[in-house]
């Protein structure tokens, strides 16, 4: 089989940065990690100095992803040589544990790490994300709470909560998560977008304005974020369509709907030049515009 | 054309599934187009629960107890968070669209869980299947049964639910649930093992880069020069 170097003309150093970028992109493309760290430290890594042991770290990561746990022990292993007494190494053998569904001997490694260290953040997430992985989502998401009463400033672990409280159906918690992401992030346009999809969600009058001003808001931090575009038209349309509201508020939100409609058409345009799928989405579009004018009258 | 309006309440609801009966409902069948595409869309996120629609074309008159219905295309939708509204209703409502250009007709929806063990269907699964039942009577779940998903695709994994007494109850997935089997399993290990999956198009990579083709022309293509 062909080398990665052979099959994409790259030589070490670009392999090098790509997992770089990889790693601070934090990406789970673990299949070419796999490929190209596997090649990198086999052939190279004399060259890699230093760099070798996060390399050796992200690519047992992507191995155990693979069902590799060849290559996953043997990054292992080099690891431990290098670092005997670490609890990161530590933490690294208990994901492995993880991914042999070994999951009592991986608590077990987790609970040494906090006896020793008990404000180990990783070893505490280890644990919460076996209860994911077992099915166990009420005590992940119970554990996960008190993680974060200690830990409030942990924003990956308020977006996991986030999303298992969307997978439990329970909506009200999760915009709770997300409205502590956007506090702490007002310029993510992706927080903004993601609460006003769970706003629409929930449903109602009340969530469905909400929802409407938060994919504004995600729009006016990022005026390509389709999903905010899209959301905004169907949110205003509900809204419009609505027997509740006042005539003012279905006029303003048939504008919001009109304006979004043309802004959706307007991608559509850019991005297809023509071709067959734009002009299904157009029409589209202008279906959705037609549909909604005979709701108003 | 209305604008399809799909609520996802908080409710708990007691899920009615139960294993292997006789259905009286007509049974879906797929072709390796569509069995193919909803594997890859599985093999491309391994790491998440992923969704789709699948299509068949629409007949004049549909008499029961004649053919199956024959499900030629599959549309991956979503990876990742499956429970949240306003973007499936943008798809449904677009791909409505498309079945009508095409003369499809949405007749089932697929999903695989995130859990290599979890193979039922859940609360999203039942709510856009009865979406779909409202346009289409004998409405189909079709459930991936990770824990059998394998490059050589020696068995079908699919787990095929039918509506039936308010309930969902699977049926046994026979080599007759497909239009060809032996076609399906070559076309999908084939695909499987060229990692096709990687260039495979769901909404959501859509809703990323409106360039990107949720029809998957290539991978048809692909699937047609395999045949």
């Amino acid at each position: 089989m062909a080398s990665v170097s052979e099959m994409y003309d790259v030589g070490w150093e670009e392999m090098r940065d790509k997992l770089r970028k990889w790693r601070e992109d934090n990406r789970r493309n673990s299949e070419q990690i796999v490929d190209v760290g596997e090649e990198l430290i086999s052939e190279h890594a004399s060259k890699l100095g230093d760099d070798i042991w996060i390399i050796y770290e992200q690519v047992m990561i992507a191995a155990l992803d693979c069902s590799r746990d060849d290559l996953a022990l043997t990054c292992l292993q080099e690891l431990r040589k290098q670092f005997p007494d670490s609890h990161r190494v530590k933490r690294l053998a208990g994901m492995r544990l993880e991914a042999l569904e070994r999951y009592e001997e991986a608590n077990k490694h987790y609970d040494a790490i906090l006896q020793d260290d008990p404000t180990n953040t990783a070893a505490r997430k280890r644990k919460i994300a076996i209860l994911k992985a077992q099915g166990k989502s009420t005590e992940a998401i119970r554990e996960l709470n008190e993680y974060l009463e200690q830990f409030v400033g942990d924003q990956e672990a308020w977006h996991e909560l986030s999303e298992l409280y969307i997978n439990e159906h329970d909506y009200g918690k999760a915009a709770f998560c997300l409205e502590e992401l956007m506090m702490t992030n007002p310029h993510n346009h992706l927080y903004c977008e993601q609460y006003a999809e769970v706003k629409y969600t929930q449903g109602g009058l009340e969530n469905m304005e909400l929802s409407r001003k938060y994919f504004a808001q995600a729009l006016r931090l990022n005026n390509r974020n389709m999903r905010a575009l899209f959301g905004l038209y169907m949110s205003a349309s509900h809204i419009a369509s609505s027997p509740k509201v006042s005539a003012k508020v279905k006029k303003d939100n048939i504008k919001y709907a009109a304006w979004a409609a043309t802004q959706i058409n307007r991608a559509y345009k850019l991005a297809g030049r023509g071709t067959k799928e734009t002009k299904y989405s157009v029409k589209a579009v202008e279906e959705m515009l037609e549909s909604m004018q005979i709701t108003m009258s | 054309m209305l604008l399809l309006k799909l609520c996802i309440l908080i409710e708990s609801r007691q899920l009615g599934v139960d294993i292997h009966f006789s259905p009286e409902t007509m049974p879906i069948q797929l072709t390796s187009q569509a069995y193919c595409k909803m594997l890859l869309h599985a093999a491309k996120y391994p790491n998440c629960a992923v969704n789709g629609l699948l299509v068949a074309e629409k007949t004049k008159d549909r008499k029961k107890d004649s053919e199956p219905v024959l499900c030629v295309d599959c549309l991956p939708l979503f990876h990742g968070t499956l429970a949240l509204a306003p973007m499936l209703e943008v798809a449904l409502t677009l791909i409505d669209t498309w079945c009508k250009e095409n003369n499809y007709i949405i007749a089932g929806y697929y999903q695989a869980n995130e859990r290599k063990k979890d193979s039922r269907p859940n609360q999203v699964a039942e709510k856009v299947a009865a979406r779909i039942s409202e346009n289409f009577s004998d409405a189909a779940i079709v459930m991936i049964d990770n824990s059998r998903l394998t490059m050589s695709c020696f068995e079908p994994i699919v787990i095929i639910y039918d509506h039936h007494e308010n309930k969902w109850k699977s049926r046994d997935v026979t080599l007759d649930s497909f239009e060809d089997w032996s076609e399906a399993q070559k076309i999908t290990s084939a695909l499987l093992e060229g990692r096709s999956y990687e260039n495979l198009i769901d909404f959501d990579n859509h809703l990323d880069d409106l360039r990107n083709d949720w029809t998957n022309p290539m991978i048809n293509k692909s699937v047609l020069d395999l045949c």
